[in-house]
């Protein structure tokens, strides 16, 4: 009470000297800690208790860390008083992952508070317990979850959404230890445990949830909570109240985005609560029915989206009567119409793709067409999920909250038929006057709008006027956007806007002003003129400004002035002459030399187009002569370049005039300051003697020997009226209201549309056995028969060999794996030939089915290659011999080490026999580069001969052979439909004798979705559901490169796309110990091949150097790097791993990984997988 | 998801932070963004959104206190930008105001509210008036009494039934000795005239602002006499949308207390109610400067706290200004604020002076824009008329009262 008093005192005496301070936490702020803490958290009272808090509270807001108080704290978590509760759950959530055994005592309380009356007091309790993460408990929560998620109270269920990420937050993290634990398990694991349920639930569980298994029981917990979560989201999505529903988006967003069939029996529903549920949640909601309707529907026919197709099918039917329904509507788009089409299909393509993987395949394929076959186009008027989503989106638009307004507008931008999108119009702009912070980022969506369809906009441009009070960005974005939606009508105005801003104080926008004058100008004509003459005026009065006051400020406009006319003059040079002329004549008070060189450029390239200019030319040219000392190296260039364009274009009977003025000048220039003006000058020097027998040309050009062949080459360079090249769209699109257009890179978390028709399912969603007619899945059947044909040649020349290494146990219970080896040799020798090195390939046959031989032989040619590596330095076609015998190495080392990589699909106590396992294969599909190989081996432990056996895709309707009743029980997966990967099937096994072994391939897209890859095998017409679990490993293949190449796209690649962890190898140690090899043999090479093949066999890459130190102490081995490259195999985003040694030989190494990969989600999936597998215990 | 938020003082100094989600946020990517903004002047912090080398920042600027929020992840820029709006609010309203002593007096309670505001980086709950039933604001009698007894907890007991009910905005069982409401017509007039004397863009801004302290569930509709002069507008949630979409009525049950039922904008009105006019002469290094205002369309209505403020360019060494009515401050940074109150009657207020001009210089070649700030009580200047508010389940007559109100929004004049 003592103390509690003082506290008192002491706050009075400093309330007195500040009155309105008066109660407050003033004092607790500015001095936490002037009194002791500890003994008022222990105090009995109430009030003391919550004023230590608040004193922690308070050292929490100025950043101390304050917890080792903690275990004080906790004990009052016990407490009655709200307040004191309250400020307990605060301290807890701050410092709970710091120290969790002390946070486990807290646990019980929570408990406890789960089931008060209070529904605050259960809700804050969820939340906290929630909070704290810690994984010992994350069953625990989950559980209270779930209570909760069917809790009387509305809050309560809130609460527990919101939970639900966390709680995937947490799982997410649990897997720093390694997933591999799971496959280990599955190969030593008795035979009773692996049932489908067991199969089911392994591969159902994702690999990017990053588990860690450490035994059966985890991953039950973990698969359990993981398809508990997915379940509880399941439930609060048909939640009554829109404010459950609403935080159950933003839980389904974060945990499953992409589990439509959650959706799918919700979609009606979900929309017609849409307008109901609370802002935030409308936000996110909004986003995933979007991406619903598209993976369900597709795109809409009518929408900006296709617009591109629309007018090629308009070109391809010309004479269709429907043709003239179609131009009909071309008006409505206005003038632009050609560029916006070109534009909204970039757009709709980057939505589609996301921008990089767009903007990469631009650079080496073909533009082809979006490739929609007419299964994925929906339409507007017709498809009623469409249509309800845009009814219930469409009153959004007038919201209170700027970002569901952009939520909304994004749908329609994207779903609506374009003449509806004009709706979206007016609420955007809207939104402009909401607020400063929020404008911004709506003007950055709408400058895309704006693009692609200028003519939604342009009857607003006056909302686009510039205020003062914008900032600097929000200027220059309107500016653009101006520029943009400019018409013949509304120009005029708009020029005059420009002309106010162009006396606005701040020049830098002034310039960007003139920019816009410019742009304006070249994209009408009509007023060019006019935009001429008023830019023609400004260089004039700013040039003779100039020579007045000369500021760094001042220079920024003038320059951007004659780069505008220069802009403009480029487009008609021979109507300009007189401008050209004005500007030449103010060069004397012109001082910025940027601007200078531009009107010399412009005086060199256009000397001859008019009587006025080539009159002033040998003036001029004796005015730069006598100027030249004193111009910056910019204008010298210029000059020196104008000099020979002047004389390539010049009339004989005016050269000799200009002779004597030119060769001055160059003659300065030879023994100019800076040697790029020298270089220029003497290379001019050179042909001096050469051209046409009088005069010199020419300069950069070093290779050139003819006189001839001087001129020609002067000729192109400066002769000719080039073309200016159209501009590129090097735009980045990103979904409209997203932070990937705001920052202009993808954000990591960023996902692009989902691809259109990929998820194909009926309203119950549950039934994977219906059939269900669907366009795009017959026509995947119809593609994958030929590809199944084109497999049957891979296959069958290996095929019959494994007959002879298949023994006639089962796979898994084989401990030994010796026929895996063999099946794995054998694999090897298909490989071989597209090496195309003969005698490997011979030994390596001669060495195939024993084991041992084919383990030295790998050995033998990565030492022979590091050997040759250190001997032969860099020579570059040294290198790439190194290259072609590391592929081959890496084919032969999967080979070797394939035990952890085969998994099994289907075993022989629950397939009835049939065992089916499956590998990951490093061969690169023949049929797309974007198919994972995998192979698969097939065999019979049963009595009788089984017929027809086929594995293919899962679809609602089954394959073409199988016109029998389907027999498998159709179980409520969870995790089913999720986003499915594409697959060429296999060639059917028409029979397969008991105890006999066949082998296939398998080519699948994953689209690097880390998800289960559900498979339907057929044998004897029974159908059995299997899952083929993807490795991310093989999501890439080797990209070969050398070490430069890997060195400048590593410097390409920094930040944020750049990611490190650290692991321990220690994998050589037991090498050492095994092998009977001589301890002299370098351990340097034992260790780095060691770890290039544990690499390769895990992942499909190409090792495109191995680094050593050179001064390294005999038995540091920090420093050793290994380079791999690979890219990924659908988008060919390339993806270099560097691995750095450290430690000694004598004790586990300490590897650090590095990933660098524009794909950074997957980048740090692949990190992880690497990691684990280096950590992974050797075998 | 958002992961951190943190209050950063005028002076760049972290004033509290809050953790959301499990990924922690080091304090240094608020000394990263102070950097930013000292290199980078001012204009930085008018960038809403940011991405630094760890996270993607976004920050909204209230009266001197950064809020700062950041994130790893993808989401909606606008949904963060929003959010840190809606706490900025919520805060100056619990508080009276913003600044630094106030978030450092009350410390507890802005934890406390973001606690029940944000959860593991989602917006829990952010309509004021539940909060306000779950977290007491400050107020005298509490301050008082924590003095006396050294006991306070503004942390409610009970959960708001409000969270429960189908109009989350509304408490459930309000009782009101007076049932009143208060209808306003608050509007902005932004207008801006080019330097030939132009009216370039003249509209308004308007706010419907309804104070409304009625007991039990009222429903009520309001209709406008003219709603065609609309032409866009934005509704608070409580508003039923169907019956605007058929009749443009606004048909719905309110909040307790103040809120915004909607905003509109009304656009290429003709005229302005008052004009001003700047001229510049140069000569010789000198400037001279004059600024006429007056009343151009008498409103009927008086128009008080007019100011002119306008921001001398740089090139402006030093300046004499003189008025022949109210004072004219120059601030520092060359601005310059005349302050004229009421438009007197007998005379239009005009200024003069001369400004310097940097040596070197002959004439002024970039001219300020001026800002005009006025005030007209009783007049919507959009025309906007409301027909009548109808109270469909009245427990007794309530008392009804309309007002109207224009000010000065961005009203701007070039010279």
């Amino acid at each position: 009470m003592l103390t509690q008093f003082g506290a008192t005192a002491e706050s009075l005496s400093k309330a007195s000297t500040m009155m309105f301070r008066i109660g407050t936490d003033a004092h607790l702020y500015d001095d936490p800690d002037d009194v002791s803490i500890a003994p008022l958290l222990d105090s009995k009272f109430e009030s003391e208790k919550c004023e230590a808090l608040k004193r922690l509270l308070a050292l929490i807001a100025q950043g101390f860390d304050i917890s080792n108080y903690f275990p004080q704290v906790v004990k009052n978590v016990a407490t009655q008083s709200l307040e004191v509760k309250k400020l307990v759950y605060l301290y807890l959530l701050h410092y709970a992952e710091k120290r969790p055994n002390e946070a486990l005592l807290s646990i019980n309380y929570f408990q406890k508070d789960l089931g008060d009356p209070n529904p605050l007091v259960r809700a804050w309790a969820l939340r906290t317990m929630a909070g704290i993460r810690l994984h010992a408990i994350a069953s625990l929560v989950l559980v209270a979850v779930g209570k909760c998620a069917r809790d009387p109270s509305v809050y309560v269920r809130k609460c527990a959404a919101i939970a639900l990420p966390k709680l995937h937050d947490l799982r997410l993290e649990e897997h720093t230890a390694a997933i591999e634990e799971i496959f280990v398990e599955d190969m030593t694991m008795p035979h009773e445990l692996i049932t489908t349920e067991y199969m089911k639930s392994m591969i159902a569980y994702r690999l990017d949830y990053n588990l860690a298994f450490d035994n059966l029981h985890i991953f039950w917990r973990i698969y359990l909570s993981s398809s508990e979560s997915q379940h509880i989201v399941g439930m609060l999505l048909k939640d009554n109240s829109p404010g459950v529903v609403g935080a159950a988006a933003s839980a389904f967003a974060s945990i499953c985005p992409n589990n439509f069939s959650l959706i799918g029996r919700n979609y009606k529903r979900l929309c017609e609560i849409l307008p109901d549920v609370e802002e935030w949640g409308q936000i996110v909601l909004i986003g995933i029915l979007l991406r619903y309707a598209i993976a369900k529907h597709g795109l809409v026919r009518e929408s900006l989206m296709l617009s591109f197709e629309d007018l090629e099918i308009q070109s391809q039917e010309k004479d269709d009567p429907e043709s003239s329904h179609l131009t009909v509507r071309k008006p409505f788009d206005g003038a632009s119409l050609d560029i916006c089409t070109e534009i909204a299909d970039i757009v709709a393509r980057s939505y589609l793709e996301g921008p990089d993987k767009y903007l990469a395949r631009l650079g080496h394929v073909n533009q082809d067409s979006l490739g929609f076959d007419g299964s994925c186009i929906t339409s507007a008027t017709s498809n009623d999920d469409v249509k309800i989503l845009l009814q219930c989106t469409s009153p959004l638009l007038w919201s209170y909250n700027s970002a569901v307004v952009l939520a909304a507008a994004g749908v329609h931008w994207i779903m609506a038929p374009k003449e509806d999108i004009r709706k979206i119009v007016k609420p955007l702009i809207f939104l402009l006057r909401s607020s400063g912070s929020s404008k911004y980022v709506v003007l950055c969506n709408i400058q895309v709008f704006a693009k692609a369809m200028p003519s939604l906009f342009s009857p607003y441009y006056e909302d686009f006027f510039i205020s003062s009070s914008d900032s600097y960005r929000t200027k220059t974005l309107k500016l653009e956007i101006l520029s943009t939606i400019a018409t013949k009508t509304s120009i005029s105005s708009i020029f005059l806007e420009f002309q106010d801003h162009v006396r606005d104080p701040d020049r830098r926008f002034a310039a960007d002003t003139v920019a816009a004058i410019g742009l304006c100008a070249q994209k009408l004509p009509d007023v060019s003129n006019t935009c001429l003459e008023a830019l023609l005026y400004l260089a004039l009065s700013e040039s003779s400004n100039n020579a007045v006051a000369l500021m760094g400020e001042e220079e920024i406009l003038l320059v951007q002035v004659v780069k505008s006319i220069m802009a403009i003059i480029k487009q008609d040079p021979h109507s300009h002459e007189r401008v050209i002329v004005h500007l030449v004549r103010s060069l004397d008070s012109m001082s910025a030399p940027a601007a200078r060189a531009m009107v010399i450029w412009m005086l060199g390239e256009y000397c001859n187009i008019g009587v006025l200019t080539s009159k002033m030319i040998p003036t001029i040219f004796k005015y730069l002569a006598h100027r030249f000392h004193s111009e910056s190296v910019e204008t010298k260039l210029q000059i020196v370049n104008a000099c020979v364009k002047v004389l390539l274009r010049a009339k004989v009977e005016d050269i000799s005039e200009l002779r004597l003025a030119i060769s001055y000048v160059l003659e300065l220039a030879k023994y100019d300051l800076n040697y790029d003006v020298r270089d220029r000058a003497r290379v001019l020097k050179n042909f001096l003697s050469h051209c046409k027998g009088f005069n010199y040309l020419e300069e950069a050009d070093y290779r050139t020997e003819f006189n001839d062949l001087t001129y020609v080459f002067a000729e192109y360079i400066f002769g000719g009226t080039k073309k200016v090249p159209s501009e590129s769209f090097s735009y980045r699109f990103y979904l409209p209201g997203s932070l990937s257009q705001i920052v202009l890179h993808a954000a990591p978390g960023y996902e692009p549309l989902p691809e259109p028709c990929s998820f194909a399912d009926d309203e119950t969603g549950h039934s994977p056995t219906n059939v269900h007619n669907d366009h795009e899945s017959n026509e995947i059947d119809d593609s994958d028969d030929i590809s199944g044909s084109l497999d049957e040649e891979n296959t069958s020349d290996y095929s019959s060999e494994s007959v002879s290494g298949e023994g006639g146990d089962s796979y898994i219970a084989s401990d030994s794996g010796e026929d895996e080896e063999a099946g794995t040799l054998i694999h090897l020798s298909d490989d071989a030939p597209d090496s195309g090195d003969h005698d490997r390939v011979s030994v390596k046959n001669t060495s195939s089915g024993l084991m041992d031989a084919g383990e030295l032989m790998s050995k033998r040619a990565l030492e022979s290659w590091l050997n040759e590596n250190s001997d032969s330095g860099q020579n570059s076609s040294n290198l790439s011999q190194v290259q072609r015998s590391l592929a081959r190495i890496s084919i032969k080392d999967i080979g070797q080490l394939v035990k952890p990589k085969s998994y099994t699909l289907l075993d022989p106590t629950n397939g009835n026999g049939l065992s089916v396992i499956y590998r990951f294969s490093s061969e690169v599909s023949k049929v797309s580069k974007e198919l994972a190989c995998i192979h698969v081996s097939f065999s019979n432990h049963s009595e009788e001969p089984m017929c027809n056996i086929f594995l293919a895709e899962e679809k609602p309707n089954p394959s073409p052979d199988s016109s029998e009743k389907s027999g498998s029980p159709s179980e409520s997966v969870l995790v089913s439909h999720d986003k499915e990967a594409t697959l060429i099937p296999m060639e059917e096994i028409d029979r397969l004798n008991p105890g006999q072994p066949a082998d296939r391939v398998l080519q699948v897209r994953f689209e690097h979705h880390l998800l289960p890859l559900k498979l339907v095998l057929s044998c004897d017409g029974r159908k059995q559901q299997v899952k083929l679990r993807p490795d991310i490993g093989y999501f890439i293949k080797p990209l070969p490169m050398d070490i430069e190449s890997f060195l400048k796209k590593e410097s390409q690649l920094p930040g944020m796309f750049e990611n490190i962890r650290r692991c321990t190898f220690s994998e050589h140690l037991n090498q050492q110990n095994d092998k009977d090899e001589p301890p002299q043999k370098d351990i340097f090479l034992m260790i780095c091949e060691k770890l290039a093949l544990k690499m390769l066999s895990n992942a499909n890459l190409h090792l495109v150097s191995v680094d050593m130190p050179v001064a390294a102490n005999l038995d540091d081995l920090s420093g050793i790097s290994l380079r791999l490259s690979g890219e990924i195999l659908n988008n060919s985003v390339p993806c270099l791993v560097t691995l750095t040694l450290k430690g000694t030989c004598a004790e586990p190494l300490e590897v650090s990984v590095k990933i660098n990969c524009e794909e950074t989600v997957f980048g740090l999936n692949l990190l992880n997988r690497i990691v684990n597998f280096l950590a992974e215990p050797p075998r | 998801m958002l992961q951190c938020i943190f209050l950063l003082s005028d002076s760049g100094e972290v004033l509290l932070e809050k953790q959301l989600t499990g990924h922690r946020v080091d304090r240094a990517i608020c000394d990263w963004f102070w950097n930013q903004i000292l290199t980078q002047g001012d204009s930085l912090k008018l960038v809403p959104v940011i991405s630094s080398p760890t996270h993607y920042l976004f920050q909204v600027v209230r009266e001197g206190i950064t809020f700062l929020a950041c994130t790893q992840i993808e989401m909606p820029p606008l949904m963060a930008i929003e959010f840190l709006c809606r706490v900025a609010d919520v805060l100056s309203n619990y508080l009276d105001g913003l600044n630094e002593d106030l978030i450092k007096d009350n410390f507890v309670i802005v934890y406390e509210l973001l606690d029940e505001m944000i959860d593991n980086g989602f917006p829990l709950t952010t309509e004021p008036n539940i909060l306000r039933e779950m977290i007491a604001p400050p107020n005298i009698v509490s301050k008082v009494l924590s003095v006396v007894t050294g006991n306070t907890s503004n942390v409610s007991n009970t959960l708001p039934g409000a969270t429960a009910s189908c109009v989350p905005w509304r408490k459930t069982d309000l009782k009101h000795a007076t049932n009143e409401v208060y209808v306003d017509l608050v509007e902005e007039m932004d207008a801006t005239i080019n330097r030939d004397g132009n009216l370039v863009k003249c509209e308004i801004y308007g706010e419907v602002q309804v104070n409304s302290n009625l007991s039990g569930l009222p429903d009520l509709t309001l209709s406008f006499a003219n709603p065609s002069v609309f032409n866009d507008v934005r509704f608070h949630p409580c508003v039923r949308l169907r019956p605007w979409e058929l009749n443009q009525i606004l048909s719905f049950v309110p909040p307790d207390g103040q809120f915004k039922l909607m905003s509109y904008r009304v656009k290429k009105l003709k005229s302005t109610p008052i004009y001003v006019k700047p001229q510049f002469t140069s000569d010789s290094g000198t400037c001279r400067i004059s600024v006429l205002v007056g009343i151009r369309n008498d409103p009927g209505k008086s128009i008080d706290n007019i100011t002119v403020e306008f921001r001398l360019p740089p090139c402006v060494t030093s300046s004499d200004l003189s008025p022949n009515y109210g004072s004219v401050n120059v601030l520092a940074d060359k601005t310059c604020s005349w302050t004229i109150g009421r438009m007197p009657k007998d005379k239009a207020p005009s200024m003069s002076g001369t400004l310097v001009l940097e040596t070197g210089m002959e004439r002024l070649h970039v001219f300020p824009t001026f800002q005009v700030a006025f005030r007209i009580m009783g007049v919507a200047l959009s025309g906007l008329k409301i027909d009548k508010l109808d109270l469909k389940n009245p427990l007794s007559r309530p008392h009804k009262g309309f007002r109207a109100l224009t000010r000065g929004g961005e009203f701007q004049v070039r010279s």
